[in-house]
């Protein structure tokens, strides 16, 4: 498993927080899919992922966004995204 | 499918499917209903006797909703009043909702939400006609409505919609994507009306069993979790075919079933019980217009 940024930790957290999962934040592999096989997670759920981290972040994910299959991909796309938009 | 085949179908023009859309639209418009109404039972027939899968499932559901058990009369019945249907998705989607007899139920409070410019989840289930609905819907300028629905369908959906009436706009969601639940609540946040079929699940949906007409049945906990997370009314939606040129729209409003619980899907399991529980009772006042020819209580 590929090692995990702090933003990728935290953000594993809220994952984890906010849709009741029983996996440990830390055991997540940040490069394993979200959505379907990997962590298993259906489009109802990314939506509870957007919604906190828009939430905690300050950050607002676009629905319409092109990109937006490339940045739930992943911990590591989403935890890049959300440090791009925090950037700008 | 993946994404990139995803990418390659939506980027083709379908161009086959459309032309024979495009002829089939073309008889059925010229003919009229009237003569377009006289092969439905003998394509009725057709199918009670080659569509070995669909047959057992209508049989199966028919014993289920019947009060006696159905013989192959009562399939062929289920078969031609699917047909009717869809034949008059034609003469809907070409704007021709005054030939029909459509008795409205329950509109003034959809419409009221509408007016103070929040947006409404309608849920709906594969019982009836879909399209009497969006019929009676565009009949108020300016009620946006988003549907969601399956790329496949949405495809097959949008090359109707070009062959019958170019004019048309359908704002679609597809479902079964990462995103589909983000679109969704962007759509509702803007105050447009979104639509669900909240009887069938998304691929990898959770379900919830449960007792439907006397035996567990599975529905998709998804359409209820939106409902419940996103805070805003929730209104189900029926388009029932009473027979001739008869139809029947019911709204019924059902946010207050959403329940007090803390968690969403616990909210959520609230509503679809009382989704089941609508759904079960227009299904034993109008058997024929469940339209699911598949084993649902598998």
């Amino acid at each position: 498993m590929a090692a995990k940024t702090e933003t990728e930790l935290n953000l594993a957290q809220l994952i984890v927080e906010t849709l009741n999962l029983e996996v440990d934040p830390a055991s997540i592999d940040p490069e394993d899919r979200l959505y379907g096989e990997g962590l298993g997670l259906d489009s109802i759920d990314m939506l509870e992922i957007a919604l906190a981290v828009s939430k905690s972040y300050g950050v607002e994910l676009r629905a319409d966004d092109e990109n937006n299959t490339k940045i739930f991909h992943s911990l590591r796309s989403l935890a890049r995204h959300v440090q791009i938009l925090r950037a700008a | 499918m993946s994404d990139a085949g995803l990418q390659s179908w939506r980027s083709q023009p379908e161009r086959g499917v459309a032309w024979v859309m495009r002829a089939c639209v073309v008889v059925a418009l010229t003919a009229g209903r009237g003569v377009m109404r006289l092969f439905v039972p003998l394509i009725a027939l057709y199918f009670t006797v080659a569509a070995g899968s669909a047959r057992r499932a209508s049989r199966a559901y028919l014993a289920r909703v019947l009060p006696r058990p159905p013989g192959l009369f009562d399939v062929w019945r289920h078969f031609a009043t699917f047909g009717a249907v869809i034949l008059d998705r034609v003469y809907l989607l070409n704007d021709e909702l005054k030939r029909f007899d459509v008795a409205i139920h329950g509109e003034e409070s959809v419409l009221d939400v509408g007016r103070r410019g929040k947006g409404c989840l309608l849920l709906g289930a594969h019982f009836g006609s879909f399209e009497i609905l969006r019929a009676a819907g565009r009949r108020h300028a300016g009620l946006r409505v988003s549907l969601g629905m399956f790329e496949e369908n949405a495809r097959k959906i949008s090359a109707a919609l070009t062959a019958i009436n170019p004019g048309l706009n359908m704002d679609v969601i597809a479902l079964g994507r990462a995103d589909s639940m983000t679109r969704i609540e962007q759509r509702l946040r803007e105050g447009a009306f979104v639509g669900l079929l909240a009887d069938r699940g998304l691929t990898n949906d959770r379900l919830r069993r449960r007792a439907f007409l006397g035996a567990e049945a599975g529905f998709p906990l998804g359409p209820f979790r939106v409902a419940s997370m996103l805070d805003v009314p929730v209104v189900f939606m029926f388009g029932i075919y009473r027979g001739g040129r008869r139809y029947e729209v019911l709204f019924e409003t059902a946010t207050e079933h959403l329940g007090a619980d803390a968690s969403h899907s616990a909210r959520g399991a609230r509503l679809l019980d009382h989704y089941a529980e609508r759904l079960e009772f227009h299904c034993r006042d109008a058997p024929f217009n469940w339209f699911n020819f598949y084993d649902f209580w598998r």
